[in-house]
């Protein structure tokens, strides 16, 4: 059959009954001069198969990374990139593993691993299922890091919640922000580089004694939500934190930091039960600036705070070895300074942030003393027990991330 | 002569275009005669419209729901209404005033009841309670309120209390003699399930809240007989005694044993691959609970026995609520199953799922019975009575597409339908 020339372009009108055909992968690219918007636009594939009811493809594309309201210009950047990645990943992603085969030494069961991962967040993205979930390559897998799992009543009451309170900006930017984050966390699995396949395989692997991730940051808290509480003046505590605010920044960081430093709402967000709430914030002043100075001054950082092990910041070396904001670290190396970056949550990123926290030092920030070591790894007798308990724990909790690095024994390498 | 032929012939030639499953179009009402011939035209329409297998079951089932249903459901909106409105393509029946917002669970009463009554809990902080007779009518009977959403809810093996949970982290039991309802549960966050559990020698409810705790209460007391801990929050629950399965956040899927006590049976790897929302136990010939179907965010149920005699070919799992089938490569789209239910007598499983969608399925010949069309929202809850002739199921927002896609103005419905024979278990050959 002839191939349909509008439907290539993303404007086919007859959809569905188009005489001529329509290939699937031609029909991923966006079409900018359409209606964006979510119920019912022209957007090529998607709308056409459903003409009334419920849109998924529209939704996962459009409205849902972009707000409410103006939903226009930042959904059509959002579904541009995802759309045009997906269609052209499908049609690389193969080749790519398949020459990057021997090379790597991955056992067969192994790269049927990865390829199943690889495949299953390519169905994610496309399908418009729920994304706030977690996942699991396989029955009997421990489930992949990096995914903040609601179930659609929580976020719905969240939403109710808000809309009593008159919050529902909150609600709506703590909600794009979760999904940036997926997002984010998707697009890394999809297109693993080496350290983030050995990352995701030890995890994989270790079944039994991962404990189950907890809400975030170590939250076994009464309001078991875990949602980033709405932080009621969150531009002065993010400024305390010289947090450039992008929405796509680890954001369960700044939000939940933002709820405890407001204080006013019992934070939800298990950073501990609400007496110690000042702790960590003092704690984390004083302590953290180095961290905050250059975990926080970034844009556009992949992967935020869920991943353990080096896919973190292995790709967001990559990222933002070329977006670095000015840091008064010049003289750290280029992926120590991309890891840092990526949010102080994963054992070696505090590693090297111990590392450049040091060269901070130097540098006119209030840092206290603890740093001024030159030793890349603490043997575990000088870790205080709450230290030793933060490398241990699968995330750090905020405020209590430890300036010290972590013990060699606890690392993956 | 002739212009009397013209006006009499037209409302006929009309009649065969409307597609299967819309409404016939309103007839011309310009005259008397018209309308006289006009009536019966579109009973004709709705014959042909309905699919077979529903009518030729309603009419069998005189004494259930009586005549044919099309005139039960809203019958205004098939004379009436111009537009192809989607919001029952199946042409059950509605419930009369259905709740406000979203509903959340539906139960009918137990066999000690005469009679069927139905209770829907919502997302209006409401709990309603209807009659529904055998000829398909539904009268409202009563109501109670939470201050928050109602989740769950659930019925006393005797029929005459009804448990409710809600968002408000508090379970209330409702007595419907005197319409009083009193708290007899306090978690630390919203209590996700409910359930009643009838042991020989104990009675209790069950909850489940998202503050991972699974609690027992006997309802006169206001501490819980029993705690138990959860990996996670509690997502769903199901319980035939002496089995209770629970499945909760982060994959966790929990059994558990309630003889004497309520105690774990077994932590049970997830068959699935992402996160659990619904939870079904299905009982084997001889009535006993044998194992349970799961169903998750990604449109995939599964099936799994607790002591199965070759786990390997017994559990399996089966892909659900989707599009576009397997027709070509191009990315389907995936629904959450978000509810499961099992007919009584036949052992046969109904879904529902976001994409507005029913699927009767026989898990044994692992085939399935039959898929609804699609209605225009999700379908939220779905039950059956407890002899398995009524089919309830609530289409309503399930918050599956974020709050862009809610929309506080739309009609909920909760609709009922005939079960006794589609959901008849297809012979194994």
């Amino acid at each position: 059959m002839t191939i349909c020339q509008f439907f290539l372009q993303g404007r086919c009108r007859f959809g569905d009954r188009c005489w001529n055909e329509h290939p699937r992968g031609g029909g991923g690219r966006p079409h900018s001069a359409g209606p964006v918007r979510g119920a019912g636009g022209g957007w090529g594939a998607a709308s056409q198969r459903y003409a009334n009811v419920i849109q998924p493809p529209i939704f996962k594309h459009s409205t849902w990374g972009g707000s409410g309201d103006g939903g226009g210009f930042s959904g059509a950047s959002d579904f541009g990139s995802p759309g045009n990645k997906s269609a052209v990943f499908s049609q690389n992603r193969f080749s790519a593993l398949s020459s990057a085969h021997p090379a790597d030494g991955f056992s067969d069961e192994e790269q049927r691993l990865l390829d199943c991962v690889a495949k299953d967040m390519a169905t994610w993205e496309s399908s418009g299922q729920w994304m706030f979930s977690c996942y699991s390559p396989e029955a009997g897998k421990p489930n992949v890091s990096g995914f903040r799992e609601f179930s659609a009543e929580e976020v719905r009451l969240e939403y109710y919640n808000c809309s009593a309170n008159n919050n529902t900006e909150n609600y709506i930017n703590s909600v794009n922000q979760l999904v940036q984050e997926w997002r984010n966390r998707l697009q890394e699995l999809k297109a693993l580089n080496a350290s983030g396949k050995e990352s995701l395989l030890s995890q994989l692997k270790n079944a039994v004694t991962q404990p189950l991730p907890s809400l975030g940051f170590g939250g076994q808290q009464a309001s078991s939500f875990g949602f980033p509480s709405f932080p009621v003046s969150s531009s002065s505590s993010a400024a305390s934190f010289s947090f450039k605010a992008n929405p796509s920044v680890p954001p369960g960081n700044a939000a939940a930091v933002g709820s405890s430093a407001a204080a006013s709402n019992p934070p939800t967000f298990g950073v501990t039960s609400s007496p110690s709430v000042p702790n960590p914030v003092g704690s984390g002043n004083s302590s953290a600036p180095s961290a905050a100075s250059f975990s926080f001054k970034t844009s556009g950082t992949t992967s935020g705070c869920g991943t353990s092990g080096l896919s973190g910041f292995g790709s967001s070396a990559a990222a933002n070895s070329s977006s670095t904001a000015p840091l008064p670290v010049s003289a750290t190396p280029s992926a120590a300074t991309g890891t840092s970056q990526s949010g102080a949550s994963s054992a070696s990123a505090a590693q090297t942030a111990g590392a450049s926290g040091h060269n901070v030092t130097s540098a006119p920030s209030a840092v206290p003393n603890g740093i001024a070591s030159d030793k890349l790894y603490t043997p575990r007798s000088e870790l205080t027990a709450e230290e030793l308990e933060q490398f241990e724990a699968k995330r750090f909790t905020l405020g209590k991330i430890p300036l010290k690095p972590p013990p060699i024994d606890l690392l993956y390498l | 002569m002739r212009e009397k032929q013209l006006r009499t012939r037209r409302p006929q030639s009309a009649v065969p275009t409307p597609a299967a499953g819309a409404p016939a179009p309103p007839p011309p009402l310009c005259s008397r005669r018209l309308r006289r011939e006009a009536r019966p035209a579109p009973c004709a329409a709705l014959r042909r419209a309905v699919s077979r297998e529903v009518s030729s079951a309603v009419r069998t089932r005189m004494s259930l729901f009586g005549s044919t249903s099309g005139f039960g459901t809203g019958g205004t909106s098939m004379f009436g209404s111009t537009t192809a409105d989607n919001h029952n393509p199946m042409k059950d029946i509605e419930v009369t005033s259905p709740p406000d917002d979203s509903i959340s669970c539906l139960a009918f009463s137990p066999p000690t009841l005469p009679g069927n009554f139905l209770i829907a809990g919502s997302w209006a902080n409401d709990v309603r309670c209807w009659e529904v007779q055998d000829n398909g009518q539904t009268i409202p009977k009563a109501q109670q309120m939470h201050t928050g959403p109602v989740l769950d809810g659930c019925w006393s093996d005797d029929g005459s209390k009804v448990f409710t949970a809600s968002c408000d982290k508090t379970a209330k039991m409702w007595d419907l003699n005197s319409n009083q309802a009193i708290q007899i549960a306090q978690h630390d966050a919203p209590v996700k399930t409910i359930h009643w559990i009838k042991a020989p020698n104990y009675s209790c409810v069950m909850t489940g809240s998202w503050d991972k705790t699974l609690k027992f209460w006997d309802t006169r007391s206001p501490t819980p007989m029993m705690t138990l801990q959860l990996p996670e929050r509690c997502y769903c629950a199901d319980v035939v005694h002496p089995m209770a399965a629970v499945a909760t956040a982060e994959r966790g899927l929990i059994v558990y044993q309630l003889e004497n006590q309520p105690s774990e049976f077994r932590r049970i790897e997830s068959p699935l691959k992402h996160q659990h929302r619904c939870v079904a136990i299905f009982k084997d010939k001889v009535n006993k609970p044998t194992g349970f179907a799961l169903g998750s965010i990604e449109g995939r149920v599964a099936i799994h026995y607790i002591n199965p005699p070759n786990p390997a070919k017994d559990n399996f799992t089966f892909k659900c609520h989707r599009s576009n089938g397997t027709n070509t490569s191009a990315p389907q789209d995936i629904y959450a199953v978000n509810g499961i239910a099992f007919h009584p007598v036949h052992g046969t499983l109904a879904t529902v799922g976001s994409d507005g969608r029913f699927s009767f399925w026989d898990k044994d010949a692992r085939t399935k019975l039959k898929t609804s069309e699609q209605l225009d929202q999700p379908i939220s809850a779905c039950c059956f009575n407890h002899n398995g002739n009524i089919f309830a199921y609530a289409s309503s927002y399930d918050w599956s597409k974020g709050h862009e896609f809610y929309n506080p103005q739309k009609k909920n419905y909760i609709f009922l339908r005939n079960a006794a024979e589609e959901l008849k278990p297809r012979n194994k050959k």
